[in-house]
């Protein structure tokens, strides 16, 4: 079922409600048969961006190209592009084998032909028993299927996924993003996926357009935008960082030296390499992710190429694969992941309020060339504090006496 | 099925107490049965015992006959049943054909239109009926506010005669009973999930095609509950027959009526004709809900 396939171009593409700018001059270009994702809190303008694409919307201004056709004014049912829906949509009058059909039946194709693509479509996606049921009587996963097989079986040139997972639990999703890989694979079309969970977009894409409020912050390679963030929100909203202000007080052939704030008379320095093009006396932000970070109560002692700091554990949190520290540095709350291997350090396990240090390589920092993070309420995520995360579960280490 | 395991575990103390709740809801349930024997059960058999008699000049010998279905039978009654059917299913049709649209149309509105335009739809209860009907003969006389106006605007050269004809009686017969038909039409079509019509346009449907496959057969519900509204109550229809037809296409709500009024009376014959009218209506209904219930269970059968 492959066919030619075609780049997706949009051009300046703004949206706006009442006044309410929800899309903003969003220009992108999507490859064919790629997974490409929109990634962004709730409310930042993903599902009016789709809902354009698929036709539903009509955008105040911009274009979108679907290969050499504009397609920004044609009506939904006129576009070789079909939606999977934030809540499925299936239609619960019909069974599952006539809502896989539907789009068969509307064109009016042979009975025979239909009967043949419905079974084939079922059976992609697992769901040849379930033909004869009414999508009030299946469960969630199983919508799900039936909702992909019923976009997929006209062959569209793009598949649009509004947070196709959002409605099923932890487990069935984990499963089902697999599927959808494999999915993806068999037909090979473009998707277009849209999601606020960053992990579901990391693990799922090819590239990634991060959004916030209308506008696209960053996009490319997942892996791209998790060790090169862009921005502070990309650096935020992608992952868990540490994001350290930062001052340039000299410039190196291939490093600089930063002087860090960390709150009140307290500071300290640090090298980095550099990916930005600094001058002496700029103000930026570090982004230090947890993982890159070793904490130890002996100093190291090769030196070379590594920071080392002070500070003190104020918080553990076992989270099973990893510990989380919150280490204090002067009034920076620094958060750290620590692996389970016993191989390198030979110590016991580090406690509260013990002193510690941190260090990483000077290539694992990361600078953005902003001061105070675009885009992000500083009251409401207070970048230097934030309040530590329960969101992948975990178990406190209770205070020992 | 899991009462049956429990059941020998009964004690005498809960037996007692089942035994009392049951005495309890005969005790709350008899304002509802008195009423039912009252004003159903005891009336319908006058009714039928009349429909066995024989008729008088004024008033019934006690005598049993089937005389009375027999005359019926014979089929001297058929041009009044064949009318009244006729005069429900075009209301009932007309009513969901100006229904639906209108009923569409207040369930897509804001909040605030919704409540105001219901409200309009139900103003016209608030006049008296009799009143709403006679404004009708008003405006749709020879020399009417139509025919004027039409005559003023040159549309016509002569006035539409349009009263006392069948006609007169199903446009007031579609006013009266609209309202019956767009309120269980709004009630289905407001829970309607709109995101559906998007899907439908999405796989290829035309807003049009979308309507017919998805919206309609959705709404199925408040057109069966609407039409039942409609046509029963049609069927049965006396006063607006009366006032804006004409005495050559009666009724059967008149040809029941006259048998009482006219002398001599023939009680019989009205009671054996609202007899079967009754089981007529009995049938239509028992026959819907089957169709409907049956197409329910299916659906649940299947996903078994
Ligand atoms: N039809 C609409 N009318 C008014 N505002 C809308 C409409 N659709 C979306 N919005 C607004 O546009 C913004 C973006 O919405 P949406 O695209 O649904 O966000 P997301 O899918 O990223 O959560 C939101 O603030 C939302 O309130
Ligand atoms: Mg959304």
């Amino acid at each position: 079922m492959r066919r030619a396939l075609e780049e997706i171009r949009i051009e300046h593409l703004t949206k706006s409600f009442d006044g309410f700018v929800a899309v903003n001059d969003v220009s992108l270009t999507i490859k064919p048969g790629e997974l490409y994702s929109f990634l962004g809190p709730s409310g930042c303008g993903k599902t009016t961006l789709l809902r354009m694409i698929a036709g539903f919307e009509t955008p105040l201004t911009g274009r979108i190209l679907l290969g050499n056709q504009d397609i920004t004014q044609l009506p939904p049912y006129k576009r070789q592009v079909n939606t999977i829906f934030q809540n499925y949509s299936l239609f619960p009058h019909m069974t599952v084998y006539e809502n896989v059909a539907f789009a068969l039946r509307i064109r009016k194709l042979p009975n025979p032909e239909i009967d043949a693509r419905v079974r084939e479509m079922l059976q992609l996606v697992k769901m040849e028993d379930q033909a004869a049921k009414y999508p009030n009587t299946i469960s969630g996963g199983q919508k799900q299927r039936v909702a992909i097989a019923r976009a997929l079986i006209n062959k569209p040139k793009v598949l649009l996924l509004d947070e196709p997972l959002a409605a099923l639990d932890l487990k069935l999703r984990q499963h089902m993003l697999i599927e959808l890989m494999n999915i993806h694979d068999a037909v090979g079309i473009t998707f277009i996926y849209v999601t606020h969970d960053q992990s579901e977009a990391m693990s799922i894409s090819d590239r990634v357009a991060v959004m916030n409020q209308g506008n696209i912050i960053q996009s490319g390679p997942p892996d791209d935008i998790y060790e090169r963030p862009a921005s502070i929100f990309s650096a935020y909203f992608i992952g868990d960082t540490n994001l350290i202000p930062a001052e340039v007080t000299s410039i190196e052939e291939d490093y600089v030296d930063l002087k860090c704030q960390a709150g009140g008379q307290d500071s300290f320095e640090i090298d980095s390499t550099f990916n930005i093009k600094p001058e002496v006396g700029q103000k930026l932000t570090v982004s230090l992710r947890p993982e890159k970070i070793a904490v130890s109560r002996t100093k190291p002692t090769e030196l070379d190429d590594i920071n080392v700091i002070k500070g003190v554990i104020e918080d553990i949190l076992y989270l099973g694969t990893h510990t989380q520290y919150i280490v204090k540095v002067g009034n920076l709350k620094f958060r750290v992941f620590d692996q389970h291997k016993r191989v390198y350090f030979d110590e016991a396990a580090l406690d509260w309020e013990e002193p510690v240090w941190l260090f990483w390589h000077d290539t694992d920092s990361w600078l953005i060339d902003e001061v105070t993070p675009a885009g992000l309420d500083v009251g409401e995520i207070n970048v230097f504090e934030r309040p530590i995360q329960m969101s992948r579960g975990g178990k406190r280490i209770p205070r020992s006496e | 099925m899991n009462n049956s395991r429990h059941r020998n575990t009964f004690s005498q103390l809960e037996i007692r107490q089942v035994k009392k709740r049951n005495l309890q809801s005969w005790f709350l349930s008899m304002p509802s049965l008195i009423w039912l024997t009252a004003f159903f059960a005891v009336p319908y058999l006058i009714v039928i015992i009349y429909s066995l008699l024989v008729s008088d000049i004024y008033e019934v010998k006690f005598l049993f006959t089937l005389g009375a279905y027999r005359e019926i039978l014979s089929g001297a009654y058929f041009k009044p049943f064949f009318l009244s059917f006729r005069l429900a299913l075009i209301t009932t049709l007309f009513c969901i054909i100006l229904g639906y649209p209108v009923a569409y149309l207040i369930a897509r509105s804001s909040e605030k239109w919704k409540n105001i335009l219901l409200v309009l739809i139900i103003i016209p209860f608030w006049t008296n009926f009799i009143i709403r009907i006679f404004s009708w003969r008003i405006f749709l006389s020879t020399n009417g506010m139509l025919n004027e106006a039409l005559l003023s605007m040159g549309l016509i050269n002569q006035p539409l005669e349009i009263i006392r004809t069948d006609w007169a009686v199903i446009i007031v017969m579609v006013y009266v009973y609209l309202p019956y038909m767009i309120l269980p039409l709004y009630s289905v079509i407001e829970k309607l999930d709109f995101t559906l019509l998007d899907a439908a346009m999405d796989l290829g449907a035309s807003e049009r095609k979308a309507f017919f496959k998805v919206t309609l057969p959705l709404s199925r519900e408040g057109i069966f509950a609407g039409s039942i509204l409609v046509f029963i109550p049609a069927l049965g229809a006396y006063i607006i027959p009366q006032l804006m037809g004409n005495q050559n296409s009666l009724y059967i709500g008149q040809i029941i009526t006259y048998k009482i009024k006219n002398i001599p009376r023939n009680w019989p014959v009205a009671s054996a004709l609202s007899l079967i009218m009754l089981i007529i209506i009995a049938v239509i209904l028992l026959t819907g809900f089957s169709i409907y219930q049956k197409r329910k269970f299916r659906r649940m059968d299947e996903a078994r």
